[in-house]
């Protein structure tokens, strides 16, 4: 390859697009990482806090598309307070002053504002795609000026995030000569929709392919919007009540059977289902369907929407569906390659909605499933290990049994061997989380079988040090590793520090480390930021004589290459 | 979802267990009682009907683990919006020609006049009236009831319609044929 010229092997590299393949060929030699970095067009960074805009662009100048990751994972459950971080207006701010020709931008976790909306918008004229998952900190003024000011928007995508909804026109801020949409993505807004805007913005765009509403656009509207967009591929649909004898419900029919380009649907956010049946037509060519909202489909019209679906690839879907719904899924769908399954009811109604037989049959119906997310009430390890008999193709294997430390229902055991079972058989494994009673035990499996494993979630489970230890000595992939409520401590935490550097992060919520084993393990890694998050205690922590035996409320710590982070509000202490 | 056949105090909104497949936490008492916070718990509900959990605070505790179960806190917000309204009395209501829906709470009215004013504030609509009484309103209301039938508001004693209605509607007079209005 060296006896080429940099044009040629520039060219060889324009084939490699995997982040991982990208970073593995820039290590090869001093000549190999130059060409490779000013042909880098798509960065990903995992932590925002692992390193700063400024060396980003110093190595990848040519950037064209950025996606960054903020709070740690557990933010999610509530565990990371609001103003933690993750602040995407120094990034934005360094990208506007080095002119870079950014063209896409992917944000999850991270605190976005009106104001970086604004600068973005106006700082990138080729700018063509937004997708903000799980953010905070906006209204729709903010999508305003991104709808009024990027003039070849493409991409506007908004999964789950909280958003001020201001009830404004930010719709209609979209020029009459936008005409590049492509994907459409307002479902998380909870405010009224200017339906006009909206059905003339959806029948100016030739190119859209994903619509996915909120619930404020009704039947009506819906079949508008289909009747003039019949090449859509992903549909999120609004709202779904109407009198199915009535004029729009027809014209609704008629319009989905024109969409045969139809691959995806979401959505039903209120829903009337005995008008399922209008979807029936396209279901043979649905590979995804996402129902995990639409908490009024159940019962006889979900299993026969499910019935009609061959094809499905991915199903996200809530408990309430119950085993015998499972069953038809095992038995109807048979290119199922992911499946969640999430509970309709989090206050602990004890409505044994699904259980470790509808898992079961899962695995025995869908031999191509690989990704599993499944919340139930029980489990056993006879059923976890055939499951892993029947699908050791796994690579991401998530179980979640509602109530904390439950052993298994019939034996009253632990679950270690049944998730043992699991990462012996799966050895492709790269995501796993716990649930359930679990002991030292399974840990000890985790370090011997789990190879590829890259993310661990724990909770509530093991007994000593020595669990946590047999994860950091055997996971030689481990890349995050989250524990919350487990009493793991100073030693496992301290026993190999150069395995974090290995790591992109480590949190421990309520375990058993204190804040002198921190403090330790900051002086011995000044790579790594160590951050004590103590809403209540911290100054309290400093000033009380005892304070090197007091337990660490919350532990998050990760490597970096630039040190202290700046932005750090005052509850969070980096040792 | 729909928690048919349970007495009123499953609707009560209380971080509380009401199945009956607990028997097992007594043995994890000792594991949960140094992760929760709060040290006792009544197992009496409101109405003196003590709760099926009988043994005492770890059952309860569990719910209180802040982030348990792990689901994210949109997911989470959905899931509570949509069980405050499937809590008895919220219904949905629609109006013609109005692209939005919203919801009422029929458990704290206690009569039709009631009822119409709530409406009447909620959808800017004046003079709506209820079965007969509103002669002059151009709407009227209708309400979907348990066998799914569309019936006039007003015609059923003031309980029972509360405990059939599923739906409202509101309609413009004209458009509502066949509800014997004149």
């Amino acid at each position: 390859m060296n006896y080429f010229p940099d044009e040629v092997i520039e060219h060889v590299f324009d084939f490699v697009t995997s982040h991982k393949d990208r970073n593995a060929i820039s290590l090869v030699c001093k000549s190999w990482y130059k060409i490779e970095r000013y042909s880098r067009q798509r960065v990903f960074i995992g932590n925002c806090y692992a390193t700063n805009p400024e060396r980003l662009l110093r190595r990848f100048p040519c950037l064209k598309s950025l996606t960054l990751k903020g709070k740690p994972h557990f933010a999610d459950f509530n565990l990371v307070p609001h103003e933690w971080g993750g602040f995407v207006q120094p990034w934005i701010e360094a990208l506007a002053r080095s002119r870079v020709g950014l063209e896409e931008l992917r944000l999850k976790r991270m605190v976005v504002t009106d104001e970086s909306l604004e600068l973005l918008s106006r700082s990138f004229v080729n700018f063509k795609s937004l997708v903000l998952v799980s953010c905070e900190g906006f209204t729709t003024d903010g999508l305003a000026s991104i709808a009024a000011n990027c003039r070849h928007l493409r991409d506007l995508d908004l999964q789950e995030n909280e958003i001020e909804d201001h009830r404004g026109q930010w719709l209609s801020c979209f020029p009459d000569t936008c005409t590049t949409l492509v994907t459409l993505n307002f479902a998380c807004l909870e405010g009224e929709t200017n339906l006009v805007a909206l059905e003339r913005l959806v029948a100016r765009s030739p190119n859209l392919k994903s619509l996915k509403l909120n619930r404020a656009v009704p039947l009506d509207a819906l079949a508008r919007l289909m009747a003039c967009a019949p090449q859509i591929v992903d549909l999120g649909v609004g709202s779904y009540e109407n009198d199915p004898d009535s004029e729009s419900y027809l014209k609704l029919k008629a319009a989905i059977k024109k969409c045969t380009s139809l691959r995806s649907l979401s959505g039903f956010l209120e829903a009337a289902p005995h008008c399922l049946s209008a979807f029936h037509p396209i279901c043979h060519n649905l590979t995804s369907l996402n129902l995990s909202y639409a908490a009024e489909i159940h019962g006889s019209h979900l299993i026969k929407l499910i019935q009609h679906c061959k094809k499905l690839q991915r199903l996200w879907i809530l408990d309430s569906i119950g085993d015998k719904g499972l069953e038809v899924v095992a038995s109807t769908c048979k290119e199922l390659q992911e499946l969640r399954v999430f509970p309709s009811d989090l206050l602990g109604g004890g409505n044994t909605a699904v259980t470790e037989e509808g898992l079961v049959a899962i695995s025995a119906g869908c031999p191509k499933l690989h990704s599993i997310l499944y919340f139930c009430q029980q489990m056993t390890n006879a059923a976890l290990v055939t499951v892993a008999k029947n699908c050791p193709n796994f690579i991401r294997f998530r179980l979640c049994i509602l109530e904390p430390n439950k052993p298994d229902h019939v034996t009253s055991q632990p679950l270690d061997e049944g998730f043992g079972a699991i990462v012996k058989a799966c050895k492709s494994l790269r995501r796993l989380s716990l649930s359930g009673l679990l002991t030292d035990q399974v840990f000890l499996y985790i370090g011997m079988y789990a190879n590829q494993l890259e993310m661990l979630s724990i909770a509530f489970a093991g007994d000593t040090d020595k669990g946590m230890l047999y994860v950091l000595n055997g996971c030689k992939k481990m890349k995050k590793l989250e524990i919350r409520d487990s009493p793991f401590g100073d030693t496992a935490l301290l026993a190999d520090v150069s395995k974090y550097e290995t790591m992109r992060s480590l949190w421990m919520s309520s375990c058993e480390v204190t804040l002198s084993g921190c403090k330790r393990l900051a002086e011995k890694a000044p790579w790594l930021n160590v951050e004590i998050i103590n809403e209540s205690d911290n100054n309290r922590m400093e000033q009380n004589g005892h304070e090197g035996r007091q337990k660490v409320d919350k532990l998050y710590l990760y490597r970096t290459v630039v040190g202290t982070r700046m932005d750090a509000p005052p509850f969070v202490w980096i040792l | 979802m729909a928690k048919e056949g349970l007495g009123l105090e499953i609707t009560e909104l209380r971080l509380g267990l009401p199945g009956d497949n607990y028997s097992e936490s007594k043995k994890k008492k000792r594991v949960l009682s140094d992760m929760m916070t709060s040290s006792s718990v009544d197992t009496e509900d409101e109405n003196g009907v003590v709760s099926s959990v009988e043994d005492n605070s770890s059952p309860v505790m569990k719910s209180q683990a802040v982030g348990w179960p792990p689901v994210c806190s949109y997911r989470r917000k959905k899931n509570n919006e949509e069980l405050a309204s499937k809590a008895i009395g919220y219904v949905k209501v629609s109006m013609d020609g109005l692209p939005y829906l919203r919801k009422v709470d029929l458990g704290s009215s206690n009569s039709y006049d009631n009822l119409a004013t709530v409406l009447e504030d909620l959808f800017g609509c004046l003079g709506l009236g209820v079965a007969n009484e509103g002669k002059k309103c151009e709407y009227i209301i209708i309400y979907e009831d348990k066998d799914r039938d569309w019936m006039l508001v007003g015609d059923v004693p003031w309980q029972m319609f509360k405990e059939s209605c599923k739906r409202l509607r509101i309609v413009k007079r004209s458009d509502a044929t066949g509800f014997g209005l004149s």
